[in-house]
């Protein structure tokens, strides 16, 4: 797919909860400081920042004017995505792709201690016919797993299994939020521990045009319809459909990867991504979940969660296994292909999927 | 630009204060509509769908694109760079088909300001929440600050702002996207009061809604439709501070050091030498008549101390090239398309599709975006023929 092929230098992740000795630009400068000393690279020779934020979870009416230096924009191209970090890790390597830039900077954040996330969702819903009943991100997760178990009926201990691994893995995960900070109220059939962990998250990652040890194979987007009531909520086609489009990109089949790392903003979407993958049978999603050593090694959104970060974490996460960096959480043999899969709210409307492999 | 492109369908929804009969999908379906039927294509054909909508506290409703533009079965993402989203949307779009991701992307750009009851506030909140926000700085009072460094700076009055005003507002009168188009004379501004010395009133764009959306082809979709080239395109960011900018090295904050860059950039991209004889055309967003003339020099049509003379020029009808013929965004300023528009107005005067306000023989336009603070710059070069 790629004209120029696009390669993965270095990666940096700051997790945290309400640190009052960090503003959130000092919080993006130093990672993103961090992300370009990981890749031996100087933001002189950087040509192009793509940043994913959300004015309404950074509080501003239009947040880049203050984030965007903090990530390096000055005098630089810079473009903001109101996406989903992968969407800007996407169009970042477009650039690169195009011959448009060189080296860019990539960076995601969102700060979950210092706004209400939950309150945000809520104005993202229709207006007239769904905002009147008080809903929010979450409830979304809570009809899609409803849906789930009418379909194939409770699954036995394997739920409590997928959570217990789930909590396992982001146990062990150097990029785990390790303190306290907000619990969610969560609908039936939700259980808490399936919930997100909230976090004050900034994923900074320079890509570029020179060959490193890491490189893209393929990207896909896809959208599915706009009102949650009308999509499949359990099929996720939208899913599935960008992750066919990255591998037809990658020019290899779902068995070529050796880890998945999903953005699900609870343990449901993470599951049942696994069916519309095909990697798990149908009303098999929390089985595979629970066994599956190649899935969401750093424990998902169990580990730490906030738009819209989380899909440049996942590929993050990704890049850490196929470099040998992922520390407590490194598969035993080092994958050669990763996917990272990000998701866009309400309820994941919109996907992206990215190939990585090793070059 | 490693892959030729073109834009080939135009389309937009009236500009008027208040959408109150229409949703936003509504809006953008006309629009749409419009583009690709100016486009001879169907929705088939389009590789990516890219979104421009601007503070979603404008909009009142959190990624109201996601219902209004997101389109099922097609790749979709949004942008957000504040005033310059829809020059940005554009530039996303190309990137996309330079990249060989696609051959057909659809821009779309729509804005529900009209509806919001405290606009103010929301543009308020764009500043810093410590040492600005207190003062209710707003984007008039921004603009205010600039328009008086650039009458210390290079002597600009407020009468050759109120003349130019009023031409503009005599152009209006022809662009029949505008639903009340405003005519006045310079009296009429200069009486008109003082919202934030030495801006007046009737200088600044109205409140405005609507929609705009441009389907952009490679070259090897362009095939006999006619088509803007696009022959140069950049964009750039500066620091968000405007006290860090007044006299720095690179240039004062009146000289605007984003735009300058970014549309050298453009110009080098098109094979452009001389701007201020080769360009037949301009579209400055600039929602006030000091900031489109804060526009000239760095687009590189005059030096900057001539820049007042070029105004009159302007005014007086002896400019070479032909400045803002739609009106510009003191006709309309639908802050997340407003980018936009300023590269649909010359896509469409280079395709001879301007209606009444075609201007003859404009065969290479030059668009700009502004967004944040003065910070976000975009210039877009269109040509009549490929580069």
């Amino acid at each position: 797919m790629n004209a120029r092929p696009v390669y993965l230098h270095g990666a940096a992740t700051s997790v945290g909860w309400g640190d009052s000795r960090r503003s959130l630009t000092d919080m993006i400068f130093a990672t993103v400081t961090d992300a370009l000393r990981q890749s031996d690279a100087h933001m002189d020779a950087v040509d192009s920042v793509v940043i994913a934020a959300h004015d309404l979870i950074d509080g501003r009416s239009l947040s880049s004017m203050v984030t965007a230096p903090a990530a390096g924009s000055y005098l630089k191209d810079e473009m903001r995505v109101d996406e989903d970090g992968l969407v800007a890790a996407s169009f970042a390597a477009a650039r690169i792709e195009a011959g448009e830039a060189r080296l860019s900077v990539v960076a995601a954040w969102g700060r979950a201690s210092e706004g209400a996330p939950d309150s945000v969702s809520r104005v993202g819903f229709d207006p007239a016919f769904e905002k009147p009943l008080g809903l929010q991100e979450l409830d979304i997760s809570a009809v899609r797993l409803s849906a789930w178990l009418a379909r194939y009926g409770d699954p036995g201990d394997s739920r409590a299994a997928a959570t217990a691994a789930r909590s396992m893995r982001a146990g062990r995960s150097p990029r785990a939020l390790r303190v306290p900070s907000r619990d969610s109220v969560l609908a039936y059939p939700l259980r808490q521990a399936e919930g997100p962990k909230w976090a004050d998250i900034v994923v900074a990652m320079i890509i570029g045009a020179a060959p490193s040890p890491v490189r893209v194979g393929g990207v896909g987007h896809a959208t599915d319809l706009p009102r949650p009531g009308e999509r499949d909520l359990v099929g996720m086609p939208a899913l599935r459909q960008s992750a066919e489009m990255a591998l037809r990109g990658s020019a290899r089949g779902i068995d070529s990867i050796d880890l998945f790392e999903i953005d699900g903003m609870t343990l449901v979407e993470e599951a049942l991504a696994l069916e519309s993958l095909g990697l798990a049978a149908p009303g098999h999603a929390f089985e595979h979940y629970a066994l599956a050593e190649n899935v969401n090694r750093a424990g998902g959104s169990a580990a730490a969660w906030c738009y819209p970060a989380m899909g440049l974490m996942r590929l993050a996460e990704c890049f850490h296994q196929l470099s040998g960096t992922a520390g407590a959480t490194q598969l035993d043999t080092a994958p050669r292909r990763a996917m990272a899969i990000g998701s866009s709210p309400l309820g994941a409307q919109t996907h992206t999927a990215v190939v990585l492999e090793r070059a | 630009m490693s892959r030729r492109a073109a834009v080939v369908g135009v389309g937009q929804t009236q500009y008027r204060r208040r959408h109150s009969g229409r949703n936003t999908a509504e809006l953008v379906r006309e629009a749409v509509t419009a583009a690709l039927t100016d486009a001879q294509m169907d929705l088939d054909a389009i590789g990516l769908v890219v979104g421009g909508v601007a503070p979603d506290a404008l909009a009142g409703i959190d990624h109201v694109d996601m219902g209004s533009i997101a389109r099922p079965g097609i790749p979709y993402f949004r942008v957000n760079t504040g005033g310059a989203t829809g020059s940005s949307a554009f530039l996303a779009g190309l990137t996309w088909i330079a990249a060989g991701r696609c051959d057909a992307v659809l821009v779309v750009a729509v804005e529900r300001m009209g509806h919001a009851v405290t606009a103010p506030k929301v543009f308020n909140s764009i500043f810093d929440p410590i040492y600005e926000r207190d003062i209710s700085l707003s984007t008039l009072s921004m603009v205010a600050l600039r328009a008086t460094m650039m009458i210390q700076k290079y002597g600009y009055t407020l009468e050759q702002w109120a003349h130019l005003a009023a031409r503009n507002s005599e152009l209006s009168l022809l662009n029949d996207t505008l639903e009340s188009p405003r005519r006045f004379s310079a009296g009429d501004v200069l009486s008109s009061g003082v919202i934030s010395w030495p801006i007046h009133k009737l200088e600044i764009g109205p409140v405005s809604e609507g929609a705009c959306a441009m389907v952009i082809a490679a070259e090897n979709r362009v095939g006999s439709r006619p088509a803007a080239w696009i022959r140069g395109a950049s964009g750039l960011s500066d620091t968000y501070e405007m006290g860090s900018r007044i006299s720095r090295a690179e240039g004062a904050l009146v000289d605007v050091v984003t735009l300058r860059r970014c549309a050298a950039q453009a110009y080098r991209d098109a094979g452009v030498v001389d701007p201020a004889k080769e360009v037949d055309m301009v579209e400055i967003h600039a929602a006030c008549a000091s900031s489109e003339s804060m526009g000239y020099a760095p687009l590189g049509i005059c030096a900057p101390a001539d820049g007042p003379r070029f105004l009159d020029s302007i005014v007086d009808g002896t400019a070479r090239i032909a400045v803002n013929p739609s009106a510009g965004a003191q006709a309309a300023n639908p802050v997340s398309a407003t980018a936009m528009i300023r590269i649909a107005e010359c896509a469409l005067q280079i395709r001879g599709r301007a209606g009444r306000r075609q201007v003859d023989g404009i065969r290479l336009a030059v668009a700009t975006g502004q967004g944040g603070a003065t910070q976000f710059s975009t210039a877009v070069v269109l040509g009549a023929e490929p580069s």
